[in-house]
């Protein structure tokens, strides 16, 4: 009898979350010695970083303020990961829906719950078409999407930057690339956390029963399976991407939106702290799944917080990017290596 | 110069960036694996040729490292998709979040200072008197001419006319078929994703040596993105891949020609030209013309890890 690993078409869940924790693990441990290299000693960092984020009330502010963008580009990028696409454009969405949402909140007037809501559809809007170009072209003419939805990143980012640069820009303040304040503002619940955190989370919940539970849901999670089977079956496969595509705009734009009405206050040429990138990771990490999105907008989160807080110590963001690319690399494998397990052969049966 | 020959002599400068990387876009993607990871490996490849010509201001010593540099991470990302068959999707992803993290936190000491040694001009004598289009193209630097003359010919000889490069046509279409007939699908694939990225890596360096010269932070700005939506543009092409990134120079350089003369159009709008170029002709072609869409098609077995047990 001898022992051999053979790999299986499907990787058990529990497989797949060890080599998430392990890909983690690994990514920091990379980091910290890289650190160490460098002649910061990695240890009392992550002792700070842990002080300050979980030790005060203002930590977990923050938290709570970097999590409610994070699940929703989570959320946009893992609706389209269950229909076999990427969508990693989640960063242009957002700077559109943040655009669309502020161009509401800055030039029309009214009660503020009205306003609320109208900021809330124009993001949701602004997201949503940003995606369409990219959408149609994969549904009708099988264009590659993740070329076409990243390449519009660059242009989002450089409206957004000329506006809120140019003919939007605050007047007599020197502060570079910002619109002047919005009036309108998501109430707060926990510190400066707004209720944009609630929203989100619902979001996903929402996401996750209708993915679950419906016949669409069933649909787009059969189409993202086997797309061949699903035509076969009679799904209207190109309809369901298109639909969920445009769900996926517009759940990053909502984004956007809540960043601009909760979080800032203002448009800002880099108002997206690179969420729409993180997004994808969320989404990969958490295996598409909307419920896991939580899970791991909060590990992102916390990432992305210590990153802020050792910008004073010489890391800055950059370096968190480094990171959060090495974790991805390690997912990437250890999600294949998941997929074989031990088995014995007798020797006959080879 | 007159105003034609200054946009051509830009657009073969500009041109050249996207043409390496599209070029080394091209190899992986003919033995089937998609490297998303090109705007990383453009990143790295631009500040390890800065950091290298900051230490010793030679521009030859700084591509070759960068080369070296690209070759390293192409490895890297080379064994984790073919030996080890990890989504190559994700793997690419990951080499480009890695590649601009790094290159940025490295970079913050060599922001905004000019590099210390570029690629001169080498003037080509008789040919550089031809108008327009000789006075545009042969004037340029050394890195111009290989790009541009060089590289597509060694490649498309190498792809099209010999058996090693039928080999390699073969393992991008049905690696199953060129397994059974004794080629070798893992090792070819390793070594051209490894050499592609390299040539990445030196599109990074010929960006900050020759085009820009200097690093900031930013400064690929998409420029690895458009590279792999041009090689889709092309066909797989070297030839088109050259072509077209000489199509992307002309307009960038317009865009060049409309800041200078004050064109009414904001400088950030200009800019957004050239990816939403990219953006039509990928599309455009596809709804145009559908009768060549079957031979510019991708190779039949791209982007799938080859599992030698499943076939």
């Amino acid at each position: 009898m001898t022992w051999r690993f053979q790999r299986f078409p499907s990787a058990p869940a529990g497989a797949a979350l060890a080599s998430r924790i392990a890909a983690i693990v690994l990514a920091l441990a990379v980091g910290g010695v890289v650190l160490a290299f460098t002649g910061v000693n990695p240890i009392p960092l992550a002792g700070e970083v842990v002080r300050s984020t979980f030790g005060s009330g203002f930590g977990l502010e923050d938290l709570g303020l970097l999590m409610t963008p994070l699940m929703l580009t989570g959320l946009a990028v893992a609706v389209t990961l269950r229909i076999g696409i990427w969508n990693i454009g989640a960063d242009g969405q957002f700077y559109m829906g943040a655009l669309c949402a502020a161009a509401v909140g800055l030039f029309v007037k009214g009660p503020e719950p009205l306003m609320l809501v109208a900021m809330a559809v124009a993001g949701l809007a602004g997201g949503a078409l940003w995606i369409l170009v990219p959408t149609l072209a994969r549904a009708y003419a099988d264009v590659n999407e993740l070329i076409t939805t990243l390449l519009l990143n660059f242009v989002a980012t450089l409206i957004v930057y000329y506006v809120a640069t140019g003919p939007w820009h605050e007047r007599g303040v020197m502060t570079l690339g910002s619109t002047p304040r919005i009036r309108y503002q998501l109430p707060e619940f926990f510190g400066s956390v707004h209720y944009g955190f609630l929203l989100a989370i619902l979001a996903a919940v929402v996401m996750a029963a209708v993915l679950a539970f419906t016949k669409w849901g069933y649909e787009v999670r059969f189409s993202g399976a086997n797309p061949q089977a699903a035509r076969f079956a009679g799904i209207p496969v190109r309809r369901r991407i298109i639909v969920a595509m445009l769900v996926s705009g517009a759940i990053a734009g909502a984004a956007g939106m809540l960043e601009v009405a909760g979080t800032v206050h203002r448009l800002q040429g880099g108002i997206s702290n690179n969420f729409g990138y993180l997004g994808i990771m969320v989404a990969v990490l958490a295996r598409g799944s909307c419920l896991g999105v939580i899970a791991t907008a909060a590990l992102m989160a916390i990432i992305l917080n210590s990153g802020i807080i050792l910008q004073t110590r010489g890391i800055n963001t950059n370096t968190v990017l480094a990171i959060t690319g090495l974790i991805l690399f390690f997912t990437a494998i250890g999600d294949e290596f998941a997929h074989y397990r031990l088995v014995t052969t007798d020797g006959k049966g080879k | 110069m007159d105003v034609v020959t200054g946009i051509m002599a830009t657009a073969f400068l500009a041109g050249g960036v996207l043409a390496l990387a599209a070029l080394g876009e091209v190899l992986a993607e003919r033995v089937g694996v998609v490297n998303l990871g090109v705007e990383g490996l453009m990143a790295m490849g631009a500040i390890t040729a800065i950091a290298v010509v900051t230490a010793a201001p030679n521009p030859f010593l700084g591509f070759a490292v960068a080369l070296a540099v690209g070759l390293l991470l192409g490895v890297m990302f080379a064994i984790a998709t073919v030996y080890w068959q990890a989504n190559q999707v994700l793997c690419g992803l990951a080499l480009t979040l890695m590649g601009t993290g790094l290159a940025g936190a490295i970079g913050r000491s060599y922001s905004g200072l000019p590099a210390r040694a570029t690629f001169e001009r080498v003037v080509v004598p008789y040919l550089s008197d031809i108008p327009v289009v000789g006075r545009a193209f042969f004037s340029q630097n050394i890195l111009v001419y290989l790009i541009y003359l060089v590289l597509p010919f060694a490649i498309h000889y190498l792809m099209f006319k010999t058996r090693h490069g039928l080999n390699m046509r073969a393992v991008g279409e049905n690696p199953a078929a060129a397994d059974a007939a004794g080629i070798p699908v893992q090792a070819i694939r390793f070594w051209y994703v490894a050499a592609g990225a390299a040539l990445a890596a030196g599109a990074g360096a010929y960006l900050t040596l020759a085009f820009v010269p200097g690093w900031s932070e930013g400064v690929i700005a998409g420029r690895g993105w458009i590279a792999v939506a041009l090689v889709i543009f092309a066909g797989y092409r070297p030839w088109n891949a050259v072509l077209a990134a000489l199509l992307f120079g002309v307009i960038t350089s317009i865009g060049f020609v409309g800041q200078a003369r004050n064109w009414p159009v904001a400088p950030a709008l200009l800019s957004t030209l050239p990816y939403l170029g990219t953006i039509a002709f990928i599309i455009v072609p596809v709804l145009a013309w559908h009768k060549i869409r079957r031979r510019m098609a991708a190779p039949a077995a791209l982007g799938l890890p080859y599992f030698r047990d499943m076939r």
